[in-house]
């Protein structure tokens, strides 16, 4: 199994600190009410930005696994394709 | 054989504009959930969530809907093209209702102070991820793929009928899930950022959706002439 780079290796805390800076960021924009849901209890732990984070992370990995998964058939029914000729 | 070569060309490349489209979108739909809307006052951070949860939630009903009324006119006019595009938006129907799945209870545990309680509309739901599960699996679980076909459809149509329980469910019964904040007589109570934020998000998941299914049907098209090759060359 091949190490990662060095750039690598710094690029993911990097780009995890800058997610995190960035949802930090959210507390200063405007607030307003949305309706009739439940009001969530101030709380000083990072909690909700990290199931934020997880909401989002799952969309991404679920719509791109399901988009491999389809590109992957797709070279598979290719090849067999073009094993048995036109 | 030319035909439909060119059908599926011509779905491949529909399908890469479509889904290089919503891939646009979603970064778009990303930053106006990160850097652009106002934060809910009294949920705070953990409301963004909604941005992905209910296209989430729109998109998965929309293919299961799709899925069962190609399966309903499969089983009247007996057209394979049919039963494809059914199982193409079943397949996506169900990674779009575990995105609603999985996103749902990271805002629960937040919300509520756990991640799953068995209440209706997350219970309905729940059942319908289940039943499209099982489409699949009646699909294969029988010798003769032409009743495998005809049974899975049958199960479509039935898991179709619990989406309008689904929505109506926190009108229905006492429920801890929020109500509808969109889709109500009186029009949409959310505020217009968040509104514009949401429209976003249905439009960016309903050009993934409709971008992959493209593909998808197209692997289903390639596949059919796969499998028919493979019979001539035996017979």
């Amino acid at each position: 199994m091949r190490s990662l780079s060095p750039l690598r290796r710094a690029g993911l805390p990097l780009f995890l600190a800058l997610v995190l800076l960035a949802l930090g960021g959210f507390d200063g924009l405007g607030a307003q009410e949305m309706g009739n849901l439940p009001q969530v209890q101030a709380t000083p732990s990072l909690r909700p930005y990290w199931h934020v984070f997880a909401a989002y992370a799952v969309t991404i990995v679920l719509i791109g696994g399901w988009a491999f998964s389809i590109a992957r058939r797709l070279r598979d029914v290719e090849d067999r394709l073009s094993r048995t000729g036109d | 054989m030319q035909a439909d070569s060119v059908s599926v060309a011509g779905l491949r490349r529909g399908g890469m504009v479509l889904t290089l489209l919503g891939l646009a979108g979603l970064i778009f739909l990303f930053w106006l959930s990160f850097f652009w809307v106002s934060t809910e006052i009294r949920q705070g951070i953990v409301q963004r969530i909604f941005y992905v949860h209910v296209p989430a939630a729109w998109t998965a009903f929309l293919a299961f809907g799709i899925s069962a009324l190609c399966s309903a006119v499969y089983l009247w006019l007996r057209d394979d093209r049919l039963d494809r595009a059914a199982a193409c938006a079943a397949e996506g129907g169900l990674v779009f209702a575990t995105i609603m799945l999985t996103t749902g209870p990271l805002w629960g545990k937040i919300a509520w102070g756990t991640y799953w309680t068995w209440e209706p509309r997350l219970t309905l739901t729940l059942l319908l991820w289940f039943i499209y599960f099982g489409y699949f699996m009646v699909r294969h679980s029988t010798e003769d793929p032409e009743k495998g076909k005809r049974f899975a459809a049958v199960v479509a149509i039935v898991g179709a009928l619990d989406i309008p329980f689904i929505h109506l469910s926190v009108i229905w019964f006492r429920s801890l899930h929020p109500q509808p904040v969109v889709v109500k007589p009186e029009g949409p109570t959310l505020p217009g950022d968040m509104l514009a934020t949401l429209m976003t998000g249905l439009g960016v998941f309903t050009l993934l959706f409709f971008g992959l299914f493209l593909f998808r049907y197209a692997l289903e098209g390639l596949r059919a002439e796969a499998d028919l090759r493979a019979r001539q060359s035996t017979a």
